[in-house]
Order: structure tokens, then sequence, then C-alpha cells
């Protein structure tokens, strides 16, 4: 296809440095095809806007970062312009056995951990944004947190997108040392009406008995794309949480896996999308279940307005040695409109015969009678939806537990009903 | 004569279904008026159509409420004006607390006064005094509308708001069904005590029990979508003595 040629052509400058990069770019250009709507997990969303773009691919400084930074958040900083690690923006203090490098400047053991991981837990030859991400990354971060470490404040590694046409391809690595404790923000902002095109790619190793939460933050801008995956690989005893908030995109696809490969993981996705206009959300799940006695729960809320459309697909496997495994899945929409549209799938494969799991997913409008309920105590038609939507928003946030990000989605909220009303 | 609630000749039907088929009422300040009936003659319609539920289809020569035309308002706005519906089924709304539910409400009705909001301490003031009035606890106050109350809980819940929001006319549709003595006795001890000279209620029950509690100046016998007789208090007696068969088969011969 040429129009795939001339995709990777602009990329094509970009040094490859680590021997899985040149792997990856063998492979992006022979056989590997980016995905139609014929591919069964890309069925309802069309990647053709993002192939057929023009890019502008440079290096750029911000002089500011902080009216990208959430109000009252006290955390350490690694921030990014068009994927590229900006030292000038970032934290220089950090706390004993936290450390923030870019993936080049790994040395000595922790370059040996980083090869050990970086690329090992996702198929780059299998997925072509993946491999496009493996190819062309030109920095990335590498997070580690040592073993028996909690670390007290939030890491935000802070994506900021910036010029008309920009492309990125962000790669994050973070590895979370045995009974280690940390929580991290991933937050992906952008310039207002840019078009732009970010593809990142995450990978993040809780060891034995590490505990972690990642939160997710997609707010690149109403003309912005994009992509991104998330490996979350566990083991024993190990509890991992992500919170997937999408605020504003033309399109956004998430592909979210967890790989619970040892005994006694409990494994945690949420996610809140809110959204309008033309806007088309796409959030793919795996809990992939290797082992017994691991307990997974799911939660995606989706409030949709305008003519903007969504996509949940919910992947459980249990495998055959899983047996013990607690698995819920639910995935709860409300359409606001006649117009929005969201197709939403749960996907079970149970091959162990001592397991509980379910799933559920529903697509309605708001509650009549709950409606007609408030308004009879004299709340209008607006502030009684209101209400409703915060309370049906309020079962995700609730697992926010940083104060910060939770006002700030909750401020999203009340900014999107203004928009609403307007 | 009246301009606090006057109906006449109101009809609703649904999906085709004619359930009230000529209403005449009228209601004065400081009244009670017992509304007793059958399954299945309109009691709850009554109610529903009162408080603005849309799923009727509305006719009537006239329906005015302190001199609006009642039909004409949304369900907010008649609530602003001072009209209240206890539930017989209250709804739970999870994820809405009570607590904040009700102070949007009386926010939106004292917006529509043309007040200021209440402030917070006149607010827990306010909830802390009308609690006591139902012997509702704190923590359901606290918790999410309805959610996990038990059927006496949300009974009490319906009369806490009602005292909150001290409307005008309050319509309670069956607040006795599923209640024990205590609760009934409760439930009825806090409606008296929000009775005076410038408000009226309307009770709506199917048994002549809640009357034992709350006295009504007027009872009326709802069947088959009309008000077939109207009598005092002596009249619920009578219902609770001889059945509604005795009312049925009067109608029918005549």
């Amino acid at each position: 296809m040429s129009n795939k040629k001339q995709f990777l052509d602009q990329f094509d400058h970009l040094a490859a440095t680590l021997p899985l990069q040149g792997a990856a770019r063998a492979a992006i250009h022979t056989g590997l095809d980016f995905p139609t709507t014929r591919d069964e997990y890309w069925k309802y969303t069309r990647v053709n806007g993002i192939l057929n773009a023009t890019y502008a691919i440079n290096d750029a400084k911000l002089g500011d970062v902080s009216q990208h930074q959430l109000n009252g958040l006290d955390a350490y900083y690694a921030v990014f312009v068009n994927g590229v690690f900006a030292p000038e923006h970032s934290s220089q203090q950090l706390p004993e056995g936290l450390e923030i490098t870019s993936i080049a400047a790994a040395q000595g053991a922790r370059r040996e951990l980083l090869l050990e991981h970086l690329g090992q837990h996702t198929d780059v030859k299998k997925h072509a944004f993946n491999a496009l991400n493996t190819s062309y990354f030109k920095d990335g971060v590498f997070i580690t947190v040592d073993k028996d470490r909690v670390v007290e404040k939030p890491v935000v590694m802070l994506h900021v997108s910036t010029g008309e046409g920009s492309a990125s391809n962000v790669r994050n690595l973070i590895h979370i040392g045995s009974y280690a404790q940390a929580e991290f923000l991933m937050q992906y902002e952008g310039e207002a009406n840019n078009q732009s095109f970010t593809n990142a790619l995450t990978e993040i190793i809780a060891e034995e008995g590490a505990k972690g939460m990642c939160y997710l933050l997609q707010n690149e801008g109403d003309g912005s794309k994009q992509v991104n995956t998330t490996q979350v690989v566990q083991k024993r005893n190990s509890t991992f949480s992500v919170v997937t908030l999408t605020k504003s995109g033309e399109l956004v696809r998430n592909n979210l896996n967890f790989s619970i490969t040892e005994e006694g993981c409990e494994s945690n996705m949420y996610g809140i999308y809110f959204t309008s206009g033309k806007q088309h959300v796409d959030n793919h799940t795996y809990a992939d279940h290797l082992k017994p006695h691991c307990n997974s729960n799911e939660l995606y809320k989706g409030v949709m307005t305008g003519r903007s459309t969504g996509v949940f697909n919910g992947k459980i496997m249990v495998h055959k040695d899983a047996q013990q495994t607690n698995a819920f899945q639910s995935n709860q929409n409300i359409l606001l409109t006649d117009t929005a549209s969201v197709n939403t799938k749960p996907e079970l494969e149970i091959y162990a015969d001592d397991v509980k799991c379910s799933h559920g997913c529903t697509i309605g409008q708001l509650d009549e009678e709950a409606m007609f309920y408030l308004q009879s105590r004299g709340l209008g038609k607006e502030a009684a939806t209101k209400l409703l939507i915060q309370a049906f928003a309020g079962d995700v946030l609730e697992f926010i537990a940083c104060d910060a990000l939770r006002d700030d989605m909750e401020d999203f909220i009340q900014q999107k009903f203004k928009e609403l009303d307007a | 004569m009246s301009d606090f609630l006057k109906i006449r000749n109101l009809r609703a039907s649904i999906e085709g279904n004619q359930i009230l088929k000529g209403i005449d009422l009228d209601i004065n300040p400081g009244e009670v008026h017992a509304i007793m009936g059958p399954n299945g003659s309109g009691k709850s319609t009554l109610s529903a159509v009162l408080a603005g539920r849309d799923d009727y289809e509305v006719e009537a020569d006239e329906v005015s409420f302190l001199g609006k035309d009642l039909l004409e308002l949304e369900p907010e706005e008649r609530s602003r004006e001072g009209l209240f519906l206890a539930f017989q089924y209250p709804v739970e709304i999870p994820g809405v607390s009570n607590i904040n539910f009700l102070k949007a409400a009386i926010n939106a009705k004292r917006q529509h006064q043309g007040l200021d909001e209440i402030s917070a301490k006149d607010f827990m003031a306010l909830v802390k005094e009308k609690q006591a009035l139902v012997e509702l606890k704190q923590s359901l106050a606290n918790r999410s509308v309805n959610e996990g109350f038990s059927g006496g809980e949300k009974k009490r819940n319906e009369i806490f708001q009602m005292a909150m929001l001290e409307p005008r006319l309050g319509i309670l549709d069956e607040t006795d069904s599923g209640l024990d003595i205590d609760a009934l006795k409760i439930v009825a001890n806090g409606m008296n005590k929000l009775k005076n000279k410038d408000n009226a209620f309307v009770v709506i029950t199917h048994y002549q029990r809640l009357l034992n509690y709350i006295v009504p100046d007027f009872v009326h016998v709802l069947y088959n979508g009309r008000i077939v007789k109207s009598g005092d208090k002596t009249l619920a007696l009578e219902l609770e003595e001889k059945g509604y068969d005795w009312i049925t088969k009067e109608v029918e011969s005549v």
C-alpha cells in the first residue's frame, strides 16, 4: 500500500540505535500492515486518517509547561516535548530509590534491567503500531522504583505535543521492584486545535508484591489522534491498577493489556470517556490470566453526545492453569443524543473449570424515573442531568486516589456540560 | 371558589386507556383530603398527573394551583410553586447524595422565589430539625438517595424531603403501604406537625388505617376514574366496615 510507504518515509530519517529498533523497522517495512476495519480488533476504528496525514517531525522546545500541569499536584515530573525528554522542565531532586532517566542514559545494572524488559513483553512484530513505535521512538523514559521503596508523591510523565502536524512515538518503561509502591500519571497534553498524532507504548513490570497505580490522562486537543498501548506484566502477589481518563482527541485508541503471569495478583482497569462532536474513543482491554488465585476487575463508563462514537472491547482469557480466578468486567454507556453511538463487546475465553467470571455492558439513556424524581423536587432538567451524570461517573472517579486529578476530572465534567448548554 | 387547587373535568389516559374520566375537586388551605378507592381506580394516576409525569395524555377544563394553570408547568416548576408528591415507590439513585440533592432542590426553589442560596449553616440546622421530625437516622440523610433504604426508611425519607421543602400542597401517594404500625405513626405524626392553616394535604390510601392518625377533613372515593362519593371522616370508617363493594354496587346500580 502506497500510503504506508509515504507514511513511513516521514519517519525513516530517525536513527535506530538499539538492535530491537532495527528488527522492528525491518518488520514494518516488509509484511506487517496497519490494521483495517477487516481486522476483528479494529472493526470500528479506521486509521486511514492517521496514515494519510503529513507530519512535521521536529524537535521542539517549550518555554513553559505549567499550563499543562494539574492544579495543586505535588509530584515528581518527567516532561517530554514531542516525545523527547526535556530535562529543563523535569524534577531534578528525586527521592532515593526512584530513578527517572531517558532510555539512552540508562547505565550499568539499570541498562541490563532495561534490556531485559524493553520490548520483551509486547510482540512488536505482530502489531503495526507497536512496531512503528519501536522502530522510531527517539528516546523514551525509563523509570525504576527499587525494591521495598514507597514513593510518596505521584510520578508524572507529562507528554506535550506542540506544533501543527507533530507526530511522536512515545516510549515508556516502568519497573517497580519487589514490594515497592508507587503511583504514576501518564499525562498527554497538546495545543488547542493542532492536528497531531501520538503513538505511545508503555511497558510496566510489577515485581513480586509490588503495588502500583497508573493514571492515563488523555488531553491532546480536539484535532489530535492517539494510539496508546499499555502492557502491564504482573509477578506474584502484585497489585496494579490503570485508570484511563479520556478528555479530548478526535481519535483515541487504547490497548490496555494485563499479563498476569504469577499467582495472587490483583489487576484493576477503570476508565471514563465523555465524548462530544465527532470524537471517536476506542478502548480495547485484555486481562490474560495465566496462573491461579488472581482477581481482575474492570469498570469503564462512557457518556456520549453529539455524533461521537465509542468502542469497548474487553477480553478476558483464563488459561487452563488459572483456577480460582475471579474476573469481573462491566462497561456502561449513556448516550445523550440520538446521533451518538457505541459498540461494546465482552469477550471471555475460559479454559479453567473453577473460576468466577462475569461481564456486563449497558447502553442507555438517563433513568427516566430518576429524572422525574429529581424534577419533582424542583431540579430543572439540566441540573438533574448533571447530577445523574456526576453520579454515573462517580463510580469510576472514586478509584482516583490523587485529589488533584479527581478535581481535574470533576472540573472537566462540569466544563463538558457548559459546552453542551452553549 | 378556591384559588388554591381547583380541578375540573380532569381526564387522563395512557396508551389509549382512559384512567381518569372526569375528576372535579376543590382544595383549600388548611384542609386534609383523603382519596380512597379500590386498586385500579386511578388514585396513583391522579397523583402522577398532578405532579407532572409525562406518561399520560391529559385533558381538563381546568386545573389551577395558586392561580396558575398547573398542566402548563414542568414538574420542577410545579415543585417550585409549592407542590410536593411523596412517591409510592421512591426511586433509588446511586451516587447522588440525599443531602446534596436536597440542597440543590431547596436552592432551586429559593432562586424561583428570588431568594439567595441557603447558607451551609442554615441548611444543616434545617436538616437536623426535620430529620428529628420523622426520626430519620443521620446516616441515611448522608447516603445516596434511597439507596439500600428499607421500605419504611424510604417513606420516612419522602416525608423528610417534604418537611425540608415545605410545600403548600403535599400529595401522599399510598405512603402507608408497606409500613408497620410504628413507622406509620412516625410518618403520620411528621405530617401532622407540618400541617398549618396555609398548606393542604391530599392523602391517597387504600386503607382507613392511616386515617386513624391523620384525620381528614374530607374523604373522597375514587372509583373507575371518577370521584363517586365524598364525605367527612366517617365515610372512611364506613368503607372500612362495609368494604369497597358497597360503593361499587351503589355506583353500578345508578
